[in-house]
């Protein structure tokens, strides 16, 4: 018995063997189908947007779905399936254009119908399934159809904002989804909108997903009935990669043809390898949190001024650039990314790295140094616990190195306490923003700031602050750019809001990231953003590459 | 009248052995056995003298990012420029301990648990044992992500879920071991003779079984040094410490492979192999010269379980 | 009547340790320290109207015996909760990644056992020369290296020649399923091949000492005296004498393997049920991980049970 499992298992491997090697398959060359393979970073989580948090989530959806408008690489709005908008003079009524005759990938007309159900929807159930997209649909009363080709949108005030936040709801087509808009609605989140029975999942955009294995792969299609200029190629694949070196050794030999985020000590390989790698900017964005509630019962020394001064002064920007990043990031100033383009204020500068400075601060706030080097505040040493979470690690770790070597220098110890996402935060808002001192972590916003300023709001306690910052100053200027109509002066109140920001330190920013991917040099024509090549501010990326 | 006190230890007292006379009996068996041993000692030693050894700071950046080997740093530097041979050496002492203590409480707890219920039979012996059985079939790694998940990443909460799950077998092969001296005639006079039980364990029953339960801990400082490896490698290690495991992390999350960075990667493995492999063959040797026929625990890193393999169910050892 | 009496104790063990497990299952997630409501929301900023709305929907608000009942309930339903990742029962998630696993495992573990009884034998066969040695040792040297090292190694040095990451080639439009076969055997090669070669070398020694063991019996020295050949002597008797703990290693490791090919998934990123924990941790997906912790566990005692079966069926010991 033994001997016949022997006889199998040698047949097959000889089998597998005589199949030629390599991961090839599909792809290019031949005359056959043109197909682009990217490595993805963290995968469709899911298909359904009502669902799905992660950014390859999103850029999905962009490719599948029509949006009213898209982001260009100038960071203007332009169309997509809406072709013109205006409002009315007291903006409380937003008319779009759309695109006449266009069809869904089953054939099924695409019209203001599938529009009007998919923003009605949302509002209908956005205290529950459809809460993710209640910041989209801020004061919308109802969306209408006088036609085919139009809708209209109804505000029960003036939102500064409506062209970003119409750039983030993906359009969904109503013959599909109408039937999961009932009741309750929960049904809209279970749909898990896969492809079924050989057929894609219907879709309006680009391309359409005709295969998706959970944590695996996902194919893209050209879809034949998109409204837009057709993409060059026939389709592409996202495949996860567990395994960063893995990816780097695939394209080098081939088996890949680009990589949407790169990891910074990899740029050098693959450029000795001939890979393109483009660099630019990026929206993500790492710091170094302190706890600013102003009701904190214990390390109120944290709340000193001079204190996180003199922490910004002995934190080594340029340090970190280059041991943590290699070189690939910017020292970091204010909240609002440069890549934001006009909304990033360029006067607020940081602090210098300067530790006699930082000493001379402390001394002056009055917590000298003991016999240990280590400084006392209010009777207890200045030793403080990190916050670590798991996004940080790799780069993170040694950012923090870096920092803790150099607050020993200031007579503060620091200790890294690494943790899961989801217990940091437990941890941040346990007893109303008490319980912890110091963290590290990063935000990737959207391109309008209104987002990431939010987060320093009194109100998002216990939702997306932490950092248990709350004045009341602020609050009133975040309400305030929150109606602003007039760009010039929200452009104002933001910048105003980044330089008080940077003046009480909730957040001491540390590095902005760099956008990093790479692409084989058969291909060109990707389009590059603030969000790599697969973003999901446009479709125009994936439209235009074509093999070299 | 003087009184004589008969220690009832003496009486028919199994003959007396030269000490260390089991470790020639165990060198002679298994000439392998010195060569682990040697492998052994030598990273005890490291560990030990760690902080006089070390050329350069665990945390000093002495070079450029991922610096290849040179005349000043042996084996490099890893992705934040920090000589390897310093790193190496620290990571042998926290490796070694996590390792030593791990195995220490697996033993502590399993030998406890071994020695009572070999010792005193009966309804003590099933209900321990039952114990035992539904614990062996924990998984170990999956065990040790959802502890790590939940309570945090650190050095003790890794070390003691470790302890919790290797004692399992542990206490297997402690028992069976006890049921035989048990058995033997001179114990069995010792307690007619009205020596207490706690009495008989300590002088009669722990000595025969010490050996087997030096060789078990010896075994299971291998897999807990395989399992904390394991652990770091999947991000639930103590970034705040410098492992041997943890040194593999960094450098594969830092792509250091594929940069070609190999002196970054390859010796802590080679590492971890070399003591794995001394502590293998220094503990199945003694294991085998106690009691070739016992053939008991075999141990399975890679399962990351010790477990017995003559008999199974209630005829299991 | 001894055999019917066995086997019935060994599934009473069974089905008894099967009950164990799940409640042990469900004490490890729910009456553990950590605020298991904030736990849930995967992104963790959850609103007060959705942390209510779930405390409701998974009852939490109970106390713990009324949670312990229907958790009961659901798993007799085969209701492992709802993953909160993707939305979909976490128990259609685990199937496809266990169906992932085993195939995988099964190959290793099968390259294993060939390669631990070759190298067995031979080592037996030249016992104490230098290729009894070498092998021995070779054996130990991979059974010592770390996994996840070992992976890496594997595949800077076979990059080039055989696929190192997932399970499938990228195809578009659907292959023949010979040819579908062909290419998941092909991606399985070198995680099934990493798990193997640290795996062999417990196969060798025992294999190794079985054959000793036997080749100084009696009838072997019969055997050979009637003229038998060296090589039909081990083939007949000795090999045979190996068999038992072969097999029993065999059937004992796989629900242990199983578990522990996290490792070999993450490197290779081989989309199975490791991974799957290894992701449900950092996706803070509590309902994934407490499902497939309790698949994981519950393999191990259906294998450990097969392996009791086999035992007494294998073992010429045993009389009935």
């Amino acid at each position: 018995m033994k001997r016949a499992v022997v006889r199998v298992v040698v047949l097959v491997l000889v089998a597998s063997a005589c199949t030629g090697s390599g991961a090839g398959g599909g792809g290019g060359g031949d005359g056959g189908p043109v197909f682009l393979k990217i490595a993805a970073s963290d995968f469709i989580d899911s298909m359904n947007p009502y669902v799905g948090q992660n950014d390859d989530s999103y850029s999905a959806y962009q490719y599948i779905y029509p949006y009213l408008n898209q982001l260009d690489s100038s960071l203007n709005y332009v169309p997509d399936f809406a072709t013109s908008w205006e409002h009315s003079d007291d903006q409380l009524t937003w008319t779009f254009h759309l695109v006449e005759g266009a069809k869904w990938s089953d054939g099924q007309p695409l019209t203001s119908k599938d529009v009007t159900f998919t923003y009605n929807t949302d509002i209908k159930y956005q205290d529950g399934p459809t809460g993710g997209a209640a910041g989209s649909i801020a004061h919308l009363i109802k969306v209408t159809a006088p036609d085919d080709h139009t809708v209209v949108f109804h505000y029960s005030q003036p939102v500064p904002t409506v062209l970003a936040n119409v750039q983030q709801n993906a359009i969904l087509p109503e013959h599909i989804w109408g039937q999961y808009a009932t009741g309750d609605g929960k049904a809209l989140k279970t749909f898990p909108n896969l492809p079924a029975d050989g057929q894609p999942v219907v879709s309006g955009g680009p391309f359409m997903v005709t295969q998706f294995k959970p944590d695996e792969v996902a194919l893209f299609e050209r879809n034949p009935n998109y409204y837009g200029t057709a993409a060059q190629i026939d389709g592409f694949a996202l495949q996860l990669f567990s395994n960063e070196d893995a990816e780097i050794t695939a394209i080098q030999n081939g088996q890949l043809d680009a990589i949407e985020s790169v990891p910074v000590t990899s740029v050098t390989t693959l450029q000795d390898a001939g890979i393109k790698v483009f660099i630019g900017p990026g929206l993500t964005e790492r710091d170094f949190i302190i706890n600013s509630n102003p009701d904190k019962t214990v390390h109120r020394e944290l709340l000193n001024p001079l204190v996180k001064q003199a922490f910004e002064y002995a934190i080594d920007r340029a340090k970190i650039v280059e041991t943590a990043w290699l070189g690939y990031a910017q020292p970091a100033t204010t909240v609002v990314p440069p890549a934001t383009g006009a909304w990033h204020d360029p006067t607020v500068q940081p602090l210098p790295f300067d530790l006699a400075k930082a000493n001379a601060l402390l001394d002056q706030a009055g917590y000298q140094k003991g016999s240990d080097g280590m400084r006392v505040a209010d009777g207890h040493p200045m030793a403080y616990d990190v916050l670590f979470p798991g996004s940080e690690r790799g780069a993170g770790d040694r950012a923090f190195q870096i920092i803790q070597g150099d607050f020993e220098q200031i007579g503060v110890k620091l200790t890294q306490r690494p943790m899961g996402g989801g217990a940091v935060f437990s941890t941040m808002t346990a007893d109303n923003y008490t319980k912890w001192d110091l963290a590290m972590w990063n935000w990737t916003p959207p391109i309008d700031p209104d987002f990431v300023l939010s987060v320093l709001t009194c109100g998002q306690y216990g939702d997306w602050s932490d950092s248990g910052y709350c004045n009341p100053a602020y609050d009133k200027l975040y309400a305030e750019q929150g109606k602003e109509l007039d760009p010039q002066k929200r452009q104002q109140i933001v910048y105003q809001m980044q330089k008080m920001v940077a003046e009480d330190r909730p957040y001491i920013m540390l590095t902005y990231g760099q956008t990093i991917d790479a692409w084989s040099p058969n291909w060109t024509g990707f389009v590059q953003s603030v969000q790599g090549l697969f973003p999901f501010l446009s479709k125009e990326s994936l439209t235009s590459v074509h093999p070299a | 009248m003087s009184r004589i006190l008969i220690d009832p230890g003496i009486v028919d007292a199994p003959p007396k052995r030269a000490r260390g006379s089991w470790i020639r009996d165990v060198l002679r068996e298994r000439p392998s056995a010195a060569v682990g041993a040697a492998l052994l000692g030598v990273f005890v030693l490291i560990a030990i003298f760690a902080p006089l050894l070390e050329p350069y700071g665990t945390h000093e950046q002495v070079g450029p990012v991922f610096g290849p080997p040179s005349s000043s740093h042996w084996l490099g530097l890893d992705d934040g420029g920090i000589d390897m041979v310093s790193l190496l050496i620290e990571g042998t002492r926290i490796s070694l301990t996590v390792g030593f203590a791990a195995a220490l409480v697996a033993t502590f707890i399993g030998g406890g648990v071994g020695i009572v219920a070999g010792y005193f039979g009966g309804w003590t012996d099933v209900i321990l044992m039952r114990i035992t059985d539904y614990f062996l079939v924990v998984p170990d790694v999956p065990l040790m992500i959802v502890v790590a998940a939940i309570w945090g990443p650190s050095l003790f909460h890794i070390i003691v879920v470790i302890g919790i799950l290797l004692w399992t077998t542990t206490a297997r092969i402690i028992r069976a071991q006890v049921k035989s001296v048990r058995e033997r005639v001179y114990v069995k006079r010792a307690r007619s003779l009205g020596a207490g039980n706690v009495r008989v364990i300590f002088r009669h029953v722990l000595p025969q079984v010490a050996p087997l339960m030096i060789a078990n801990v010896v075994l299971a400082i291998a897999v807990a040094i395989f399992d904390e490896t394991a652990l770091a490698f999947l991000g639930l290690g103590d970034p705040t410490s410098t492992s041997w495991g943890t040194i593999i992390e960094h450098a594969f999350l830092r792509t250091a492979m594929s940069r070609g960075a190999w002196w970054a990667i390859v010796p802590p493995g080679i590492c971890v192999a070399l003591v794995v492999m001394g502590c293998y063959l220094v503990g199945q040797a003694i294991e085998d010269a106690l009691n070739p026929r016992l053939r008991v625990a075999h141990l399975s890193v890679r399962t990351f379980r010790l477990r017995p393999l003559a008999g199974r169910g209630e005829e299991a050892l | 009547m001894r055999g019917i009496d066995y086997v019935a104790k060994r599934t009473a063990f069974a089905l008894i340790t099967i009950f164990v497990a799940i409640t042990l299952n469900f004490v490890l997630f729910r009456a553990l320290p950590g605020d298991a409501v904030s736990d849930l929301a995967r992104v963790p900023r959850a609103t007060p109207e959705l942390k209510a709305a779930l405390t409701k929907e998974f009852g939490l608000d109970k106390p713990l015996a009324e949670q312990y009942l229907l958790y009961l309930q659901q798993l007799a339903h085969f209701n492992l909760g709802i993953s909160y990742v993707n939305q979909q029962p976490v128990w259609i998630n685990l199937r496809t990644a266990l169906g992932n696993t085993i195939p995988m495992v099964l190959l290793g573990t099968i390259f294993a056992v060939v390669l631990g009884i070759l190298t067995g034998v031979v080592s037996a066969w030249r016992r104490g020369t230098a290729l009894d040695h070498i092998s021995t040792n070779l054996a130990i040297a991979f059974y010592a290296v770390p996994t996840q090292w070992l992976g890496l190694v594997l595949i800077i040095v076979f990059a080039k020649y055989l696929p190192t990451y997932g399970r499938t080639s990228i195809s578009f439009g659907s292959l023949s399923t010979w040819a579908h076969i062909k290419d998941v055997l092909v991606h399985m090669l070198m995680p099934s091949t990493t798990l193997a070669l640290t795996l062999y070398g417990e196969y060798t020694l025992i294999v190794r000492s079985a054959m000793l063991e036997t080749l100084g019996e009696d009838y072997v020295l019969t055997a050979r005296a009637k003229g038998l050949s060296g090589w039909a002597v081990v083939r007949q008797h000795a090999l045979r004498n190996a068999m038992l703990p072969t097999v029993t290693l065999m059937a004992l490791s796989l629900g242990y393997i199983v578990a522990g090919a996290i490792l070999v998934e993450a490197v290779f990123s081989w989309p199975g049920i490791g991974r799957a924990v290894y992701e449900s941790v950092f996706n803070n997906d509590y309902p994934m991980l407490q499902g497939a912790f309790l698949i994981l566990t519950l393999s191990v005692v259906l294998f450990n049970f097969v392996a009791d079966l086999l035992y007494f069926r294998l073992d010429p010991r045993i009389t009935v």
